[in-house]
């Protein structure tokens, strides 16, 4: 692929809007979820950027919410199935973060359909990958983050 | 799977079988062929290339052929050792598929083309597209079997099951209709990774069955030369059409037709329970007569006698699911033959006495665990699997590995950030979606990155040597490697570091094939500005590392055994005999619990004195050297793994210590109270009772002052009620059986009042035949009934509703039986709850840390589980999972120190309010609220319990608490990084 040949195709690409999205994974079940998905290479939406951490329980508001002042247009948290977190509890924190979380993007004026939840599970790639394309497509149709600077300066 | 391929004491020997066994316990000489793979296992990385390029396509065995595979391939995805595998059969440069004529023309060609020479090829029909594929030339057509001698202290027989051959059964169509599938198949289907990606679809025209039909019991409990049961089958239904049921909703009827519905195992009937409140399927008891076709809309129907509502049925299905049994391996009676070890009437391994030793062969060093001696389900699998570790460790003692690294000097990393990074092609893995180059320039353009390269195969061997190379050339602080999953391969980079003295937590891996160039190939644009993107952040994790060293806490090797019933007597002797100092207490004045005189007679099935058994165990215990202290309880435990306290008082009153404590404290009996008239009716008594009276005389039974000529057993007290216990007490079937037969030979008239029968033990199911056999009477309890005993002063009759005959039943009786379930012990495992912390399940017995990854051990690190403290089991398996437990604890014990894991978290005692937030919130109860000063408080971090999950950093109020490895500011550095955009110039 020439440098060329990059720039032209990102060109004829650009009509359509593409979201930059966060995700936060546990690294026993949604991350793990994500790689065997690419191990039966089900392709699903590239626009976005995984963050490992060891457990869902990791995931404080305050990443959320940094994630969204810096400009993502969407946030997905994801771990293990209730049960199933290798911490045993992880993820019932998790979810009782969560909804700090989600009343807080709230107060900064964004819409819910912003930021998501989702319990997938290590053999599960098929199901991230139905995720990933469905939050994309969600995300999509909400447009640019208000939040996004780019976005304000245009 | 990846934890025994990766351990650095277990070698993996695939593709090979065993031919030969000499010698004795302890010195055994084990011959092992390894049959050819065509593949070399050192050379090969899995990359998969080769079977891209393969030509021929064959039928896929872990997908049961639903899916096709080439000739060249990966058995399956997670395979250990992942080396690949030429099937000679299909492979077109290996001449199995080949008549022998054809072999000979090509024999022909060959000679002449060597005498031409030809452009001489050593394959005489060279396909070569793997060869030609392969970058590490691991493909090697010329591949010997091999024969290597072991020697080695004990042997274990693990090979499992395979699946009853329903084509013997012809009447339910399998193999003449497609759409008759077996249960194994269908789980492939379901499995999301699977053959449809956990779809269900009907073979014949890959439609969604609309009506889908169980039957149960295919090849098992007298069907197709099989008594036994195969004990996974009833649940594996019950879990099936709950999964399709969510899966799919276009299903719209699930029927299963079932014999007893078999839910023995710890949580298994309150799961029944959901799939009848969620209604995810029909049940019927029934046999089926027949499968068969409807040939206009080619759908399939079953025909059925209702057992409960007495009627014919024909149900309608599109998909017929055959539950079919577990039958012996092919391979497992010539295996014995070589072995010398003895098999049962089915072909399974015997064991010598499951009572006494749950896993030991009738040859002396030989072990068998797992569906080898029948079928078992997984949380006992694993159970036995640790129990032949503890008892194989008998021959080995002395033999004792303890990892002796040797220290190398750390290499210096302080200073600024200089970082390196390798980005891996994987053959085409990434190199064919993704452009190497680019992201190698790239990656030198971000700050404080002062080398990159590009690498073929990043874990290979040259891959290592290469890394090694890079760091030492720029000497290097930060390591980043943009290859695959950290999953499998962070160990395995971070050994190497750790080996030439780099600190390995200063290495960051960015996952660019699975979740990049696997998954996106379709969109070689995004999916390179997102590697680009995983690289920047990658980088400014790498930035934040901080080199983080292991701690070590003294180890104490000896462990505390509390309870001396038969798990306690069972996990001390195998602790004690491997040379650890073992203490077993025990609160009565007497060891043996239920086994010990007078509460029991017989053991099922074989009819073994329980005190011979007893004695037995005894003197092994006594041999071993275990301490006991009788009549002396627990009174505190502090402490952690390793470094245990206990205070002990009762008639031995002292302080020891302990590294391990394998808790066996035992379970009760149920107390009927005054159901069932019990505590008014004097010939109404438990199972316990008639049991003491056994052990009397177990020839003549005499209740309140006369021999009784009949007596009715009733089932499940206790059990299988919400309001008491809402699990099934597992060995209360077999045990009212085994009494029914005694009281029926003593010339009683015998009448069993049942909910299901739940014969799953070895033998069990033989035994129930028996009894019917004898003319013991069997009538089920409808669902939601229950049995009413009549009579004033003493019962007279039981009357039941009996669906076979669709009225009331009302059977006279000299004497009526309770079969009483088993309870969580009180008061001790609310005690041990609070001094040890362990968390108890709904059901009120302790929980286990993983039904099936953990079955033994708890939330506490260091304390096990033995016997029925965790749940209802019979002797075997109260057994089995003491030895388990024996050898999880030793697992401890042999280490020299316990090491700790540095990846945890710590409190910054300066920002800390003590407010107890973590604490509270923490499963594992590693933070600590301490006073330093009169009225302050802190909390501080057990490192030794702490599992560095990060919850209590991210509950943390005043920001005190950092999860070392994954602390904010590398949290926050990646999200910065994320977004620092390459803006498109
Ligand atoms: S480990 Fe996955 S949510 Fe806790």
């Amino acid at each position: 692929m020439t440098p060329t040949k990059t720039k032209r195709a990102k060109k004829a690409k650009s009509t359509q809007w593409n979201p930059n999205i966060v995700v936060f994974a546990c690294n026993w079940c949604s991350y793990a979820g994500a790689d065997t998905a690419g191990v039966s290479r089900i392709q699903h939406e590239p626009h976005f950027r995984m963050i490992r951490v060891m457990c869902s329980g990791r995931i404080q508001p305050g990443f959320v919410l940094k994630s969204f002042e810096k400009g993502a247009d969407g946030v997905l948290v994801s771990g293990c199935h209730i049960g199933d977190c290798h911490y045993i509890f992880g993820n019932e924190r998790a979810l009782e973060q969560f909804d700090k979380t989600k009343n807080m993007v709230r107060l900064l004026g964004l819409e819910e359909g912003r930021l998501r939840l989702e319990w997938i599970s290590a053999a599960e790639g098929a199901r991230f990958a139905e995720v990933i394309n469905e939050f994309t497509a969600q995300v999509r149709k909400l447009g640019p983050s208000p939040l996004n600077s780019d976005n304000r300066k245009r | 799977m990846l934890d025994a391929g990766r351990h650095p004491l277990i070698d993996v020997i695939s593709n090979a079988e065993v031919i030969g066994c000499e010698g004795k316990p302890g010195d055994f000489r084990v011959r092992v062929r390894k049959n050819k793979r065509y593949v070399r296992e050192d050379l090969c990385v899995a990359c998969g290339q080769c079977t891209d390029v393969c030509p021929v396509i064959a039928g896929n065995e872990f997908d049961v052929g639903l899916k096709a595979r080439k000739a060249i391939y990966r058995p399956f995805p997670q395979s250990v050792p992942a080396t690949y595998v030429i099937d000679p059969e299909f492979c077109l440069n290996l001449l199995g598929h080949l008549s022998e004529k054809q072999i000979r023309r090509l024999e022909k060609i060959q000679k002449v083309k060597q005498r031409k020479n030809l452009e001489y090829s050593s394959n005489i029909l060279p396909c070569g597209h793997c060869t030609e594929a392969c970058e590490v030339d691991a493909i090697d057509f010329d591949m010997q079997a091999e024969e290597t001698e072991l020697n080695v202290g004990a042997v274990l027989v693990a090979v499992g099951f395979q699946e009853f051959d329903a084509r013997k059964l012809g009447n339910y169509g399998y193999g003449r209709f497609p759409n008759v599938v077996t249960s194994l198949e269908f789980e492939r289907m379901l499995n999301a990774s699977g053959v449809t990606q956990g779809h269900v679809v009907r073979p014949s025209d890959m439609k969604t069955p609309k009506r889908i039909v169980f039957i149960q019991c295919v090849g098992a409990r007298g069907e197709g030369g099989r008594p036994y049961c195969s004990r996974f089958c009833c649940m594996n239904a019950v879990k099936d059409s709950m999964l399709v049921r969510q899966h799919d909703p276009e299903v719209e009827d699930v029927t299963i037709l079932y014999t007893d519905l078999r839910a023995f195992g710890k949580g298994f009937d309150d799961f029944v329970q959901r799939s009848l409140d969620e209604k995810s399927a029909t049940y019927i008891r029934g046999r089926p007569a027949k499968v068969d076709i409807v040939p206009e809309d080619d759908t399939l129907e079953v025909f059925v006698e209702d057992t409960l509502g007495h009627e014919q049925k024909r149900i309608p299905a599109d998909l017929v699911v055959l539950s079919v049994a577990a039958a012996p391996n092919d391979g497992a009676a010539e295996l014995s033959e070589i072995l010398g070890i003895d098999t049962d009437a089915y072909g399974f391994v015997s064991r010598r006495d499951a009572a006494v030793s749950a896993v030991e062969s009738t040859r002396d060093g030989v072990f068998v665990c797992g569906s080898a001696v029948g079928p078992q389900i997984i949380p006992d699998c694993v159970a036995q699997a640790s129990a032949v570790a503890a008892r194989a460790q008998l021959f080995l003692t002395g033999h004792r590995v303890e990892k002796h690294e040797e220290p190398v000097e750390p290499l210096d990393v302080s200073g600024k950030p200089r970082i390196g990074i390798l980005v891996c092609r994987c053959g085409f893995n990434i190199a064919g979606v993704l452009d190497i180059d680019d992201l190698v320039q790239y990656a030198t353009t971000i700050p404080d990155v002062v080398a990159a390269a590009g690498n073929t195969f990043a874990c290979s061997t040259t891959g290592q040597d290469d890394l090694v190379e890079l760091i030492r050339e720029h000497n290097l602080n930060r390591l980043v490697i943009a290859a695959c999953t950290p999953r499998t391969h962070e160990p395995i980079f971070r050994e190497t570091c750790a080996h030439i003295g780099f600190n390995p937590y200063l290495f960051e891996m960015v996952n660019i094939r699975d979740q990049c160039s696997w998954v996106h190939a379709g969109q070689p644009l995004e999916a390179q500005e997102k590697a680009r993107a995983l690289i920047r952040m990658g980088v400014a994790r790498a930035r934040q590392l901080e080199p983080l060293h292991e701690g070590e806490v003294p180890m104490m090797h000896s462990a505390l055994v509390i309870g001396g019933g038969i798990a306690g007597i069972q996990a001390a002797t195998d602790l004690a005999v491997q040379g650890f100092p073992v203490t077993l207490v025990e609160k009565d004045k007497q060891l043996g619990g239920r086994l010990a005189k007078p509460h029991l007679k017989y053991l099922y099935p074989n009819m073994r004195p329980a005190s011979e058994v007893l004695t037995a165990k005894l003197k092994r215990l006594k041999d071993s050297g275990a301490r006991v202290l009788l009549n002396t309880d627990v009174e505190s435990i502090t402490g952690y793994v390793g470094n245990f306290e206990v205070n002990l008082k009762g008639e031995t009153e002292e302080l020891i210590q302990v590294g391990a404590i394998i808790l066996a404290i035992g379970a009760d009996l149920y107390d009927p109270k005054d159901e069932y008239g019990y505590s008014k009716l004097p010939n109404v008594i438990t199972s316990q009772e008639l049991e003491t009276m056994l052990v009397e005389d177990d020839k003549n039974v005499e209740v309140a002052g006369t021999r009784p000529k009949s007596a009715s057993f009733v089932l499940c007290v206790g059990s299988r009620d919400p309001e008491h216990f809402p699990g099934c007490s597992r060995y209360c079937c077999p045990t009212a059986i085994k009494q029914a037969i005694l009281l029926r030979r003593m010339g009683m008239d015998i009448t069993i009042f049942y909910r299901d029968i739940r014969t799953i033990s070895t033998g069990a199911e033989e035994m129930y035949r028996e009894a019917r056999g004898l003319g013991v009477l069997f009538i089920r309890i409808p669902e939601g009934d229950k049995v009413q005993v009549n009579g004033t002063d003493h019962a007279e009759s039981v009357r039941c509703f009996d669906d076979l005959l669709g009225r009331q039943l009302e059977v006279p009786t000299d004497l009526v039986v309770l079969s009483v379930g088993m309870q969580p012990k009180q008061p001790d495992t609310s005690k041990f709850h609070d001094i040890l912390k362990l968390s108890v399940g709904l059901d009120g017995f302790f929980m286990e840390l993983h039904p099936e990854l953990g079955p033994v051990e708890t939330t506490v690190e260091g304390v096990l589980l033995a016997g029925t403290v965790q749940g209802p089991k019979d002797i075997v398996d109260t057994v089995a999972q003491a030895s388990a437990a024996a050898a999880k604890a030793s697992v401890f014990l042999a280490h020299e120190n316990v090491r700790l894991d540095p990846a945890v978290s710590v409190v910054n005692e300066e920002k800390c309010r003590g407010c107890g937030t973590c604490a509270e919130i923490c499963e594992f109860h590693a933070p600590e609220l301490v006073e330093i000063e009169p009225g302050t408080f802190v909390a501080r971090i057990n490192a030794s319990l702490c599992k560095g999950c990060g919850t209590c950093t991210s509950w943390c109020p005043s920001g005190a608490i950092i999860s070392r490895h994954f602390t904010d500011r590398q949290v926050h550095a990646m999200i910065d990084a994320l977004f620092s955009a390459e803006t498109p110039k």
